[in-house]
């Protein structure tokens, strides 16, 4: 093994807070993801209200065009740039090191790096507000728009590499922790199925973010230094923008999902006490989505006119097919399994049926022609939606049940979880549903205001029901108050779980573990509770020769 | 505790019920289109149908998954303490359902590519062109006075132009049953021309020349607007589309053209 540099926090001499900033251990730097991610999540919420308090009637007049445009531009880029892609980071740092058996992830000063360099990067992007206003292309920013914006734009190019540069050297020690700092008999093939996403994700990231980075930087000179990259007066090319763009940007949204499904692949099994269905091909399944992610970026392009058409669309509908393998071995994962309904249960399967929708109306974009009239309407802000809330975010409140009692020693109280659960479906349905119809009816996406009267009843009911997704983190917030106000009460395992995170005290010792079960399968603490392996065979499966 | 937990599942199963049916209740409550407006144009008129396509196929998946899901959470809730059966996997299983969607998807692709094919061709060269210009915050429409009066000897000569201002929206007009070329062009940023009931959208961009061809079927106006965001006022980037007869067509051309003939000899 590897031999780690921990700075051990003997130190009760030096203050908490000092510890915090300093800290370099995965747990507290997971932590610290979470708090920072969970701000700008509630950041880019409230800016989502001031949208849809806009948009809620015709020829409205709450903001101006020019605050709308930076509005939305801002919610879009706290909620992915700032929410969805670190807070995997989150999870991943807490849990990953955790899974395989690790001391630490293999880099923890990095690690550090990889954090702090988020904080700037969220101020940079929103002092644009003081600086003559932020960014307002779109979270896109497509150029020329883009290149002839304000000063916003340059704080947020700036801070977006910054977030890149963290997310790709986040992305290269949690691939050098999960290749080389798995404990004894921890197999590629017996890595618990958040690790693979987390593996996949961070493929991805390594690969694509650097593109977006170029991309940023051709903007940044474009901008600032008489370049011409996307300018065709001087030689550039306009759709050269929109390529490099979604080259990053269409992995980036497996990047913001497959973490998410992790999550719900370890706590379906947990909650039906079944293993995950097809452990193996599920495992394929998400390498595949990895690949052919990189393929089906111009998807987001059919309208230009200057990409080929029929390859992508292809490309895309067969995206479909590992996705489909997932919900089927989701699915599988129940099948005669012994189901309770605790909250990280029901945000699980949450996400399983949201998730179905937003894979189900992606097709409409897949086939090429439909696609000319649903593009850059409000059937596209469903379908990114239906993925990356119905999806990631209800990904997200499941993970977050499922692990506090382990981050805090803490448990979240079930009731509060069924009622924000319950409050957060329905209002989400509510929000976004509608907006199926309204892009249908033509009503296209990121336009200030709108005099069609025909669409007012749909935007009034998608208000509501943004409305009541703010609603539905006040039981939220109660549980997270109440569970502070109590001691650490939980035991090491309170879900009967199969991997090794529940093998080790709620909140684990700053090294981990004082010891680990022996690892003869990816559900070692099941195999531990029903005393299977040791020298035997694993009674259903023959697997997990010991 | 057995009971709450069978609480909690029928009112998970209820809740997620009243979402579906609400869902499915608002969909039969949109137009007779499915929800889509309706097509005005012999291309859309294909575009429809595959949209139809895609509707059904998504509906089933959506029911037969949502079914089988539904159906888990209530049969297989936790009755006992007894572990169930630990089924690992079934490679026959995956097999299946690999191909299952492969089967779907190749359908499917093979639909959107006839439609494709079929909603794409060139245009003619004596087809009727009108050339648009997207510019911050409106549209411009230029016609060419030789196609006026097809068929029937010479039309005029030269060029008129519709621009529409910050407070008039420019109308597009354009003859019924003849096939239609736009040809678009951007000076500033990227815009895109989408016309609602053309079931069709493509993007303006500078540098770039993008055209295509409808051949409208029914006449009346119809809204569209600039489906790029392209600035602060893209919101307003709106025009309607009046489709008429041919000779109704050479006549309101001919009077812009009169009209702005005239403009041009007052001082």
């Amino acid at each position: 093994m590897a031999t780690i540099a921990v700075p051990r926090t003997g130190s009760a001499f030096r203050p908490a807070v000092l510890d915090w900033l300093t800290t370099v251990d995965h747990k507290k730097l997971g932590i610290l993801y979470l708090y920072f991610t969970m701000f700008f999540f509630a950041v880019g919420g409230i800016l989502a209200l001031l949208v849809r308090t806009q948009l809620a009637v015709a020829d409205s007049t709450f903001v101006s065009n020019d605050a709308y445009n930076q509005i939305f531009t801002m919610h879009a880029s706290a909620m992915l740039f700032l929410f969805i892609i670190p807070i995997w980071a989150a999870f991943g740092n807490y849990i990953v090191p955790l899974q395989i058996g690790a001391v630490d992830m293999a880099f923890p000063r990095i690690n550090a790096l990889s954090f702090w360099l988020l904080p700037p990067a969220g101020i940079l992007m929103f002092s644009g507000f003081f600086f003559g206003g932020s960014a307002d292309a779109g979270w896109t920013a497509y150029s020329p728009l883009a290149r002839n914006t304000g000063t916003g734009m340059d704080l947020w190019i700036i801070a977006v590499i910054l977030l890149g540069i963290s997310s790709t050297i986040g992305a290269a020690n949690f691939l050098v922790t999960m290749f080389r700092m798995r404990a004894p008999g921890m197999t590629m093939f017996r890595m618990p199925v958040f690790c693979w996403n987390v593996l996949v994700t961070s493929i991805l990231q390594l690969l694509a973010t650097p593109v977006l980075a170029a991309a940023l930087c051709m903007l940044y000179i474009d901008r600032n230094f008489g370049g011409s990259f996307f300018d065709p007066n001087g030689g550039g090319n306009v759709i050269l923008w929109q390529n490099v763009f979604w080259f990053y940007s269409h992995p980036a949204v497996y990047i913001m999902i497959l973490p998410g499904m992790g999550i719900v692949s370890e706590i379906l099994p947990v909650f039906a006490r079944k293993p995950l269905f097809g452990y193996k091909a599920f495992v394929f399944a998400t390498l595949g989505i990895g690949g052919l992610g990189f393929s089906v970026w111009a998807h987001h392009m059919f309208t230009t006119g200057a990409v080929l058409k029929p390859f992508f669309g292809f490309m895309t509908f067969m995206i479909g097919v590992p996705t489909g393998v997932k919900i089927f071995n989701w699915l599988a994962t129940l099948w005669r399994g012994s189901i309770t309904f605790e909250p990280p249960m029901l945000f699980a399967l949450g996400f399983v049926s949201m998730f179905l929708i937003g894979g189900i109306n992606g097709t409409y974009s897949a086939a090429v022609p439909v696609d000319f009239a649903i593009h850059d309407t409000y059937f596209v802000v469903a379908h990114i939606h239906y993925v990356l809330f119905g999806g990631s975010v209800f990904a997200v409140f499941g993970g977050l049940y499922y692990w506090f009692p382990k981050f805090f020693g803490r448990r979240l109280n079930d009731k509060l979880g069924v009622t924000q659960f319950v409050l957060m479906i329905v209002g989400f349905n509510l929000a976004f549903f509608p907006m199926h119809l309204l892009g249908l009816d033509g009503m296209p996406r990121r336009i200030a205001t709108y005099n069609e009267a025909d669409w007012e009843a749909l935007n009034m009911a998608s208000t509501i029901g943004a409305f009541l997704i703010g609603v539905s983190m006040i039981p939220f917030l109660i549980a997270v108050v109440a569970a502070f106000m109590r001691p650490k009460d939980q035991p090491d395992d309170p879900w009967e779980g199969n991997t090794l995170e529940w093998a080790t005290t709620s909140p684990p010792p700053v090294h981990n573990f004082d010891s680990l079960p022996e690892i003869h399968s990816e559900r070692p603490l099941f195999d531990q509770r029903h005393g299977i392996g040791g020298h035997g065979v694993h009674p259903a499966t023959g697997e997990g020769r010991g | 505790m057995r009971n709450a937990a069978r609480r909690l599942t029928h009112r998970f199963v209820l809740i997620f019920s009243l979402v579906l049916l609400g869902s499915l209740l608002s969909v039969g409550a949109a137009s007779a289109q499915f929800g889509q407006p309706k097509p005005v144009t012999e291309e859309a008129d294909s575009l429809h149908t595959l949209y139809l396509l895609v509707t059904v196929a998504g509906f089933i998946v959506f029911a037969l998954v949502t079914g089988a899901l539904l159906y888990m959470v209530v049969r297989y809730r936790r009755r006992s303490d007894e572990l169930p059966p630990q089924t690992h996997g079934n490679n026959l299983l995956e097999v299946i359902w690999t191909t299952i969607p492969i089967v779907i998807v190749l359908f499917l692709f093979v639909s959107s590519f006839v439609v494709l094919l079929d909603v794409e061709e060139d245009a003619e060269p004596e087809d009727l062109t009108v050339n648009v210009t997207g510019f911050q915050f409106s549209w411009e429409f230029v016609y060419d006075l030789a196609d006026l009066g097809r068929g029937e000897g010479p039309g005029g000569e030269g060029t008129v132009s519709v621009i529409g201002t910050g407070s008039e929206e420019p109308l597009l007009v354009i003859p019924v049953n003849e096939p239609v070329e736009f040809k678009l062009t951007s000076n500033d940023v990227i815009h895109s021309f989408y016309v609602r009931n053309f079931l069709y959208k493509l993007d303006v961009v500078p540098g770039l020349d993008n055209s295509f061809k409808v051949t409208a079927h029914e006449t009346g106006t119809f809204e569209a607007q600039c489906a790029e965001l392209c600035g602060l006022d893209h919101a307003l980037m709106r025009f309607q589309v009046q489709v008429m007869e041919r000779p109704d067509f050479d006549a309101y051309i001919a009077g812009l053209a009169s009209e702005q003939l005239e403009q041009a000899r007052v001082p």
